[in-house]
């Protein structure tokens, strides 16, 4: 980490999601697909990260073409990721 | 870090965590008629309460099932259905939260002023027509509001 930075989320794609996923009890993948403008194996790729590292949850309904995902930030993730904002305007205070 | 970096990623922060409050369906023209029937059923129900406790139970679970499916329905079609106690909304859909909060509360005293004075029956029509105004009212207010916020991060 540096200066309070947290390398996973500071990715602009994984912060984005963070950001939304801080705002809705949980966030489909189509939403997180289209806000954030990434091809399907991109944005799993990026949540994949985010999961490893414990920041998410995924849920998985049904299967095949009709099936959905939906995430959820975990406490961990909402400490980090309110810990890496609050980095990001500490260090914009000191610029 | 340089601090434009930290710029730019708080400006990637305001307009994610607005997404939620900003993109959605458009609400469907039968949502507030549906809701204030909703909670004019709940009123009659509880009025049976003491004559027909049996059909008063099973109604009610059968209302808050309604209620649940309609819930994940909107989740699902929403895709990021924001809720009041979780995020930061933005100050123009905070506004018209601040004002949902403090009406529900009003609708729910003249409901229950009405229950007591006129019965059941009136207090189920009020709430209908109360409910379904307001919540007709609060979605457009949301809709002006949630344009404000995309023309002020466009």
């Amino acid at each position: 980490m540096i200066d309070g930075l947290d390398p996973i989320i500071h990715v602009p794609k994984r912060l984005a999601a963070m950001a939304i996923l801080a705002n809705a009890p949980s966030v489909s993948f189509r939403f997180l697909r289209d806000h954030l403008g990434l091809s399907e194996s991109d944005l799993s790729k990026q949540m994949s990260t985010l999961e490893s590292a414990g920041y998410v949850k995924s849920t998985k309904d049904g299967h095949g073409r009709g099936g959905s995902t939906t995430y959820r930030m975990t406490a961990e993730g909402e400490q980090a990721y309110k810990a890496h904002c609050a980095a990001l305007r500490s260090l914009l205070d000191g610029a | 870090m340089e601090s434009y970096d930290a710029r730019e990623q708080l400006d990637i922060v305001q307009r994610a965590e607005a997404a939620p409050y900003i993109d959605y369906p458009a609400t469907p023209w039968w949502y507030s008629p549906v809701i204030g029937a909703w909670v004019a059923a709940m009123i009659g129900v509880f009025s049976w309460w003491r004559s027909h406790l049996a059909l008063a139970i099973v109604l009610l679970v059968v209302l808050v099932a309604l209620e649940g499916a309609f819930i994940a329905w909107m989740r699902q079609r929403h895709g990021a259905l924001p809720m009041p106690g979780r995020g930061t909304p933005p100050r123009e859909i905070a506004s018209v939260w601040r004002g949902y909060g403090f009406t529900v509360p009003a609708v729910a005293l003249v409901v229950a002023l009405t229950w007591w004075l006129a019965g059941a029956p009136v207090a189920a029509g009020v709430a209908f027509v109360l409910v379904t105004a307001g919540l007709a009212i609060y979605e457009r207010r949301y809709a002006v509001a949630a344009a404000k916020v995309r023309s002020r991060l466009a």
